[in-house]
């Protein structure tokens, strides 16, 4: 048979059936129009009630799944950073946080029992987070970048001929943000333009590894009384009161700070 | 024997609330504020407890509230003593309710007065605006007490009472 009467002959039983097909679908939907119809008020209010329960049971399910995205997300930050081999990491999660005019401070789950000494600085990836200022056997209390009690060494970015500047936590105004004070930065540095810039540890003192991002510059600098520096504030790299796990890198051998933070527990 | 303990398990049944205040506090740490409630704590037991036994609890609750935050040491635990002392003496004074809150308003601000003294004392830097912090800090307190008292002397009365703690004289 040619081919084109092959292809007529296709298309002629084609659009031959296609009624009946049509007729089959649309008596079919109406079968189930009807079979729906047919349904008392209670059946449906049944069948929705039940369809409610099941979204909100997957609606719980996508919440728990997100929430787990969100921790996965978090423990691969923390984990990101590689710690130096002079340090031991304990990751640990937060029981509370505590703060007022005069301390901010966070209580983590880990302590002498774990291998936490004093003075071991305590990281979010590679954001500095505080210091560790008393251990007890199965906590520890970390005084945050923020407390009036912290005090470290930094480099800032922006700075090429690396002069060292002084980070130290500031008494906090309540209902306000808690910030840090940067000060004795030299007269001539700028800041880089059109971004804030980066505050960054030292590693001297032996306390804290060095490149660590302390936090940034908050807005421009301004100069002191004295005039012989200039002063900012620095904004912490992290939320600090929404940390839920950290990192403390304790040091496989005591080292100098450690030793200073001896005996000085609550400063 | 349990007459003699009954301050320590009543500082037990008081623990929750103190617990209670510490998450409190947590969820205001943004805001540098702490829910202090430990003098709000005393006043049921300076009702009933003899006196010797309201010092026990007083000093157990101050220096459970020193033990995490960097005060002088006993500051809290004195002043806390010394408003129970009064208080113990003074039961007239608590004989209503009205005077249970009077009291736990007063000496929850006192308290907190000292704790936050103590901790501009023993601080490394001077406060921004000392003065305004001071009275928000001392505001909470005020209504942290007026809040939290009948609850938490309600617990305490169901744990003296169960301890067979003797009720307070009508006419003290």
């Amino acid at each position: 048979m040619p081919a084109a009467l092959r292809r007529l002959n296709r298309e002629a039983f084609a659009e031959f059936q296609a009624p009946a097909l049509h007729l089959l679908g649309k008596s079919r939907d109406m079968a189930t129009f009807w079979e729906k119809k047919s349904r008392s008020t209670e059946e449906m209010a049944a069948a929705g009630r039940d369809l409610a329960r099941i979204n909100a049971a997957l609606e719980i399910k996508l919440n728990a799944m997100d929430d787990v995205r969100r921790e996965n997300i978090r423990l691969r930050e923390i984990t990101r950073y590689a710690v130096p081999a002079e340090y031991m990491s304990v990751v640990a999660r937060v029981a509370t946080r505590d703060s007022s005019s005069w301390w901010q401070r966070i209580v983590i789950r880990k302590g002498r029992n774990d291998g936490i000494r004093p003075g071991a600085p305590v990281v979010f990836g590679n954001n500095v987070v505080g210091r560790v200022t008393a251990v007890h056997l199965t906590t520890s209390e970390v005084d945050l970048v923020t407390s009036p009690g912290f005090r470290c060494t930094a480099y800032l970015e922006g700075d090429d001929q690396n002069r060292i500047a002084l980070v130290n936590g500031v008494a906090a105004n309540s209902l306000g943000t808690a910030k840090a004070r940067v000060s004795v930065i030299p007269h001539d540095y700028t800041p880089p333009a059109g971004q804030s810039a980066r505050v960054f540890t030292t590693g001297m003192g032996g306390v804290f590894p060095s490149r660590l991002l302390l936090g940034y510059l908050d807005g421009g600098t301004y100069s002191t009384q004295v005039g012989n520096f200039k002063e900012s504030l620095l904004v912490p790299s992290r939320d600090l009161y929404n940390l839920q796990e950290v990192s403390v890198l304790v040091p496989l051998h005591q080292n100098p700070g450690e030793a200073l933070m001896q005996g000085d527990q609550f400063q | 024997m349990t007459m003699g303990w009954a301050w320590l398990f009543l500082v037990l049944a008081t623990y929750p609330w103190l617990l209670g205040a510490d998450l409190a506090s947590d969820v205001f740490a943004s805001s540098s504020l702490t829910i202090f409630v430990s003098g709000a704590c005393l006043i049921a037991p300076s009702r009933r407890l003899r006196r010797w036994q309201a010092v026990l609890f007083a000093a157990f609750l101050g220096f459970l509230f020193e033990a995490r935050r960097p005060v002088p040491d006993g500051s809290v635990a004195l002043a806390l003593v010394a408003a129970v002392i009064f208080l113990s003496s003074n039961r007239q004074l608590l004989r209503n309710t009205p005077g249970m809150l009077r009291a736990a308003v007063i000496v929850n601000v006192l308290a907190c007065l000292c704790w936050y003294l103590g901790a501009a004392f023993a601080a490394p830097v001077a406060a921004n605006v000392p003065s305004g912090q001071l009275i928000l800090q001392l505001l909470v307190a005020a209504l942290v007490g007026v809040i939290i008292l009948l609850p938490v002397a309600l617990t305490q009365n169901a744990a003296m009472d169960r301890l067979g703690v003797p009720p307070t004289p009508e006419t003290p």
